[in-house]
């Protein structure tokens, strides 16, 4: 990976130009409307659970960092196949381009919890000072990202309606991840179990904590997400090795 | 010394009767059991060995496998059997200008599609103005792609992929590319590889090219090598099996 580091870069920048370069507003367009999008979901649902401290506030990183989630593997799923002529024809290294989609989003969503911070420091009056810790969450979220999105992005090849799958399980996902309710609603002690085996459960947790409460998330929760995240880096190369020797034909 | 050594190299392809490319196929597949597929060899036991420095032509009729050799030896596709062994980098120009992005400029994808096909971009300034001047489009350097002819387009790409400087140069028909001044220059440039040392595997149709550029060549036929040695021999072969019809 790291003799690609150039490769990586190259592809970033250039991802970054073409995405960017023809809106007017140019990059503050892209930011812009994941902002208007959770602006929507705080006027929607802030009046929800008033008893919940910070519930509105809550909402936004929440939603934040979901769509890290969602537009991170989205892209990673669809890398090779829109690099289609690259695969059949050079021999370049085909994890960086996947690594190189991921890698973008990562940038983005750095920008967006930075312009989170001061509508932050605007509702809750103040900022906590383990807020810079959202880098580390981000860091596993990524590597969350990137694992499942070399198994999206080998299978996509395969199965074309793959596009389509996933983004309704991303739609059922986030339903299953404390972004409109707390944690707390969930009474039942073995549903609760097994909703907080869920990795970004787990992360949007430690996001809040990090970003609004100030507390510093348990050992455990940790973890719980670098496990995860392991496992799907594993199972993510142990995939993609599988598949890429006929993507090639397949394409 | 071998630049590079086949053995016994097979490749099969698999072509389904019903192509299933969606999840809900597959399932239905699974469930009425009708996986049917036909086997198709691409490449049968070929066995092949390539000097460095040797300029090789590889000739055959359509589907004959050319394409799927050049592509094992690229490394983007994968044999089923036998081995295969290269010294050196290997650039292939299977498709030129792969990994050009509409949207940037020439500058811009000089230095992506460089990096793509391996090459820093310190050694990409060092030639820069190089590439710009063999492509003929210094005065465009700032422009983007999108709004580029096609043979602009192409020569970029060209003038990009001959500046990589590797060892072992795989070339699947892309003289057809540029004004016949741009041609003989592109031409003239694959020479100048041939006698910088060079290795080359030059497919192509045009016999007259193949004759030109290879001192030695493969006949390919249902991927199988029926033909192999010197050039002026195998393209007769070939002339006489085409014009004989039937297989030879």
């Amino acid at each position: 990976m790291w003799k690609h580091r150039e490769l990586l870069r190259n592809l970033i920048v250039a991802d970054f130009k073409i995405k960017y370069q023809n809106t007017s507003l140019g990059f503050l367009w892209s930011l812009l409307s994941p902002f208007l999008l959770a602006l929507v979901l705080y006027l929607v649902f802030r009046n929800v659970f008033r008893g919940e401290q910070y519930y509105a506030v809550g909402i936004l990183v929440a939603t934040l960092a979901f769509r890290f989630f969602s537009v991170g593997t989205s892209a990673c799923l669809s890398s090779l196949y829109s690099k289609a002529a690259l695969i059949t024809t050079i021999n370049t290294p085909r994890k960086i381009l996947v690594l190189s989609d991921a890698l973008s989003t990562l940038i983005t969503a750095i920008l967006e919890f930075v312009i989170l911070l001061p509508i932050i420091w605007w509702s809750t009056k103040h900022l906590v000072p383990t807020i810079p810790l959202f880098l580390v969450a981000h860091v596993l979220l990524l590597l969350l990202i990137y694992g499942i999105g070399l198994i999206l992005g080998a299978l996509f090849i395969y199965f074309r309606d793959l596009a389509q799958i996933w983004s309704v399980l991303l739609s059922v996902l986030i339903f299953c991840v404390p972004i409109f309710y707390p944690v707390s609603i969930i009474t039942q002690e073995t549903v609760r179990q097994i909703y907080l085996l869920n990795p970004l459960t787990r992360l949007i947790i430690i996001y809040k904590d990090v970003t609004i409460y100030g507390t510093l998330p348990s050992v455990y929760d940790f973890l719980v997400v670098i496990g995860f995240a392991a496992f799907f880096i594993v199972a993510g190369n142990y995939v993609f090795n599988r598949l890429q020797r006929r993507f090639a034909e397949v394409m | 010394m071998d630049a590079i050594t086949i053995s016994n190299l097979s490749k099969r392809f698999k072509i389904p009767h019903e192509k299933k490319t969606t999840v809900l196929d597959n399932i239905v597949g699974l469930v009425t059991r009708r996986v049917s597929y036909e086997e198709f060899w691409a490449l049968r036991d070929v066995d092949l060995s390539v000097k460095e420095g040797e300029a090789l032509g590889v000739i055959g009729r359509n589907g004959s496998g050319k394409s799927t050799l050049l592509k094992i030896l690229a490394g983007v596709m994968f044999p089923d059997r036998g081995s295969i062994k290269t010294t050196g980098s290997v650039a292939s120009f299977l498709a030129l200008g792969a990994g050009f992005q509409a949207e940037l400029t020439a500058k811009e994808n000089v230095y992506l599609y460089s990096s793509i096909l391996g090459v820093s971009n310190k050694e990409v300034s060092r030639g820069y103005y190089e590439i710009l001047d063999f492509a003929e489009l210094r005065r465009f350097e700032n422009m983007k792609i999108k709004n580029f002819s096609s043979g602009m387009y192409m020569r970029l790409a060209f003038a990009t992929a001959f500046h990589t400087n590797p060892d072992i140069m795989l070339i699947d028909e892309v003289f057809a590319v540029g004004d016949q001044t741009f041609q003989d220059k592109c031409r003239e440039k694959i020479n100048e590889f041939r006698k910088r040392g060079k290795t080359i595997v030059f497919v192509s149709h045009g016999l007259d090219a193949v004759k030109s550029l290879c001192s030695r060549t493969i006949l390919l036929d249902a991927g199988r090598v029926v033909s192999m040695g010197d050039t002026e021999k195998v393209v007769k072969e070939y002339l006489a099996m085409i014009s004989g019809g039937a297989h030879a």
